[in-house]
């Protein structure tokens, strides 16, 4: 049991501010640490972009996925700057279409139970690559 | 004198940040809509247009959440220089506001007092920004 709590997942979700998919992503992204909390490493866009040590080794230590809001997908750019291929990258336009949720109104100040639901598929389709991903990594160590 | 006031917040996810976030969409959309911008950090980094316009053309308030100024770094690497970094701790014990209360791993309300208290202040100094461009 030691053993498999040993492999983990960074997740590096892009965490901005400008759109509504910037709030959706948080709430994700702390969903996803509650539902693995020891398989999960969450990092900070703002202390990669700068190149904080700490958070620098979790990205290169462990496997890598990148979560993006919008359409320049600055979690992915950002994990280019790392040289990282990532493990796995998740685009919430394609786990809105996937799931046909509407979170036209929503305010990105505040999510009502529209939002939650993207919010809880997104984490659902995350937490579900962060099983693959250790799955992979254990499997390949045996 | 300049005619907006980019704001560049903390991109964290700890607590601190999240109060300081919410502060800036109070700010940016209710009380001072007409002369700020919301810089968004991951944008700024992979150089999306309209953020690196947003700090060659505005001063830059940069809202931190902790003392590794990640807003205001970001910003340096980018080739400028935040006109004024504050940090939402320093903000809420000035304004006697207890954090320490907050829960981590969610959101805050925007009517939350933490919130509705740093936005007075950023509100406050996006006036001062302006008058002293």
């Amino acid at each position: 049991m030691a053993e498999e709590q040993a492999f983990k997942v960074a997740v590096l979700p892009c965490n901005g501010i400008g759109r509504l998919v910037s709030t959706v992503v948080r709430q994700a992204a702390y969903k996803i640490k509650q539902m693995r909390p020891e398989q999960v490493e969450l990092l900070s866009c703002g202390r990669l972009a700068v190149g904080d040590p700490e958070h620098v080794e979790i990205a290169r230590k462990y496997p890598l996925m990148v979560i993006d809001g919008c359409r320049p997908h600055c979690a992915s750019f950002m994990c280019d700057e790392l040289g990282k291929t990532p493990a796995a990258r998740i685009y919430v336009a394609d786990v809105m279409a996937e799931n046909k949720i509407n979170v036209a109104g929503e305010k990105r100040r505040g999510l009502t139970a529209k939002g939650e639901k993207l919010v809880n598929a997104l984490a659902e389709k995350a937490v579900a690559e962060v099983d693959r991903i250790i799955a992979d990594e254990m499997l390949s160590t045996l | 004198m300049a005619e907006k006031v980019c704001l560049q917040p903390c991109l964290g996810l700890r607590k601190e940040a999240v109060v300081g976030r919410q502060a800036l969409y109070l700010v940016h959309e209710d009380l001072r809509p007409e002369t700020t911008v919301l810089g968004c950090g991951p944008a700024l980094n992979a150089n999306v247009q309209e953020d690196v316009d947003f700090i060659n053309m505005f001063p830059v308030l940069a809202v931190e959440a902790c003392e590794k100024d990640c807003a205001t770094r970001l910003v340096d690497k980018k080739g400028k220089a935040a006109s004024r970094t504050v940090r939402v701790t320093e903000l809420a014990e000035q304004e006697g506001v207890d954090l320490s209360g907050l829960p981590e791993g969610e959101n805050i309300p925007t009517e939350h007092p933490a919130v509705q208290a740093v936005a007075a202040r950023i509100a406050a100094m996006v006036d001062e920004l302006l008058n002293a461009a």
